[in-house]
């Protein structure tokens, strides 16, 4: 078990190696020097001092090899450095809005594995039924619906045609108390968390099912037939326990799919998340923080992939002992 | 051939779409110029008879400027598609051949790109690089390969593993004609449900770059492009979100069923699920 876990570990040593390498690329694949760029671009002049300073902060002088180690050194204190636009740390606007995308992406992964599990189940439980037949064909329209395009006609739909929701924003009130503001919350997160959450239903519904759908004739799911369970409570306690284990490693991915539409959504709906601050400095051309988000999206996702890994191998022997296929 | 009389029935209904599409494209340079003709009076109508799009802010017909986009939107799709395949193919070829070392390292490097949020890297690479149509076939292209590399490898090392490829070694044929005479042909099926699948997330890559202001520049305008503006007048027009995403999802539901149909046309021939 602890050996499984130290070469899982080992193994992720490059994969880290690697994402610093390519954020670290990312910085100098940009047009003329991050200096420049930060004050010409944006069209904000920088005072000799102040682009001095970068430089430095930079080490934009010294030659590449120097600079890559300069930076990893304070990349490893984790010291993200200070955003062009308004001289804060990277790290302080990274953790005011990391709240808010929180929020987003959790209730629309709650959501998304709610609806998807017991559909998928369903679904694999009775292949080529009406049933699979026609969520499996309404899925797939929705996987095919871009969600910048579903986000606009449901905003015309239920914030201008019927005015029941609001357009965008966080909240109407800013200091909301009571119930009330509960309320006014939750009808702002409303069209985001859909637009976010039907999209990665039906890749999820599509994972459950197959898993159901291939484990519903192994020996252990007829044998609780013929212990006489119900066909249900064989798919769920049974078929629906053994497709869960390959689902958690899938976990890992969903987290940049996640991310990624963050950056359109809370584009859409003014919301001040990670994705919204991620866009703004790529427009404000903003590297510290570009920089800073990319190396914690990629992070933070291969930190997620390994605590599958890890989840999977603590919960299924053959994972570790290396017998699984 | 063959594969295509085996598709089902939803995957000749999606290629007879796409089809279609590709000859709409073709035919789009007539409205050309009714998609550019800027007339101010007629600003924001509604969709009528003689506007069945309705019309924009600048008061260009709605519907020529779906149309006129049409050959836009699919070429980068087919362009970024074949970059993509191109790196996937060829990484996650060499990796699941020779195996060893070289296919540890180029696994490693799969991972890592698929550690950062897709979308993350598609507007840095769009953003950064100066912009062109080629700055977005490439930023979508360098983006997408990883997932076409792992295919390509799973598929590799299946075809590797088969009889016939095990006996053409054995018999002493050199690896170039392995590649060639047993390889190719045998993931030439899988490289067709990629690059089916590959079309569909590439037009919806461009048009989630254009509509968040950095994809074609002006004035090339994909149905992205067109959708950029919508957000601006959503409370009076809602025909500038409606039309131009709607030529998106027939688009790339065309190629999603094509995909699909392929994938089963070509697995059911070679005999396993």
């Amino acid at each position: 078990m602890i050996r499984y876990i130290a070469r899982r570990l080992l193994l992720a040593v490059p994969t880290l190696a690697g994402i610093v390498v390519i954020v670290f690329l990312l910085l100098h694949l940009a047009p003329g020097s991050p200096v420049t760029a930060a004050g010409g671009e944006s069209g904000r002049r920088i005072s000799g001092r102040a682009a001095e300073e970068m430089r430095r902060l930079y080490g934009l002088d010294r030659p590449l090899p120097e600079r890559f180690g300069k930076w990893i050194l304070r990349v490893v204190r984790l010291d993200l450095g200070e955003s062009f636009v308004d001289r804060r740390r990277v790290s302080d606007r990274i953790l005011e809005a990391l709240p808010y995308t929180l929020t987003l992406n959790g209730l629309a992964l709650l959501l998304t594995l709610l609806i998807a599990i017991p559909l998928g189940v369903e679904a694999g439980g009775r292949p080529e039924s009406a049933f699979d037949r026609i969520s499996g064909a309404a899925l797939f329209a929705l996987y095919s619906t871009p969600s910048f395009w579903a986000a606009l006609l449901l905003q015309t739909l239920f914030s201008v045609k019927l005015r029941w929701l609001p357009l965008y924003g966080v909240a109407s009130d800013p200091e909301p108390s009571g119930l009330a503001g509960f309320a006014d919350r939750i009808s702002h997160l409303a069209l985001p968390v859909v637009c976010l959450t039907y999209g990665s239903l039906a890749f999820y519904a599509r994972m459950v099912r197959a898993g159901v759908a291939e484990a519903r004739n192994a020996d252990y799911v007829l044998a609780a037939r013929a212990r006489g369970l119900s066909r249900r409570e064989a798919l769920w306690k049974h078929a629906f326990r053994n497709a869960l284990l390959p689902l958690v490693t899938l976990l890992g991915l969903v987290l940049p799919g996640l991310l990624s539409g963050s950056v359109i959504i809370e584009r859409i709906f003014a919301w001040p998340g990670l994705g919204r601050l991620y866009f703004d400095s790529i427009l404000s051309r903003d590297y510290p923080v570009v920089l800073a988000l990319s190396l914690v999206g990629a992070v933070a996702t291969l930190a997620v992939t390994l605590a599958a890994d890890v989840a999977y191998a603590v919960a299924d022997p053959r994972v570790r002992d290396g017998t699984a296929e | 051939m063959r594969t295509l009389r085996r598709l089902p029935g939803s995957g000749k209904a999606a290629l007879a779409i796409v089809l279609l599409l590709w000859i709409v494209a073709a035919f789009s340079p007539a409205v050309s110029r009714a998609a550019s003709d800027i007339r101010l009076e007629n600003r924001l109508l509604p969709p009528s008879s003689s506007h069945p799009f309705g019309t924009d802010d600048l008061g260009r017909d709605l519907l020529a400027r779906v149309v006129a986009a049409t050959p836009i939107s699919l070429a980068i799709g087919l362009t970024a598609a074949a970059v993509s395949l191109l790196l996937g193919f060829t990484i996650g070829g060499i990796s699941g051949y020779f195996g060893g070392a070289t296919d540890l390292l180029l696994s490693r490097f799969v991972e890592v790109v698929l550690c950062f949020p897709v979308l993350f890297l598609l507007l840095a690479l769009a953003a950064f690089l100066p912009p062109s149509p080629a700055a977005v076939i490439l930023a979508i292209g360098l983006t997408t390969w990883p997932g076409d590399a792992r295919y390509a490898r799973a598929e590799i090392l299946r075809a590797k593993s088969l009889d016939y490829t095990r006996a053409a070694k054995a018999a002493g044929a050199s690896t170039a004609r392995i590649l060639v005479r047993h390889l190719l042909p045998n993931v030439f099926a899988p490289l067709l449900v990629s690059a089916a699948f590959g079309v569909a997330w590439a037009i919806l890559a461009e048009a989630a770059l254009s509509f968040l202001g950095v994809g074609l520049p002006a004035p090339a305008s994909s149905w992205g492009g067109i959708l950029s503006a919508a957000p601006a007048y959503i409370e009076e027009a809602w025909w500038i979100a409606l039309f131009p995403g709607l030529a998106l999802f027939l688009t790339v539901s065309a190629y999603n069923l094509l995909a699909e149909g392929l994938r089963r046309a070509t697995t059911e021939r070679s005999g396993y699920r």
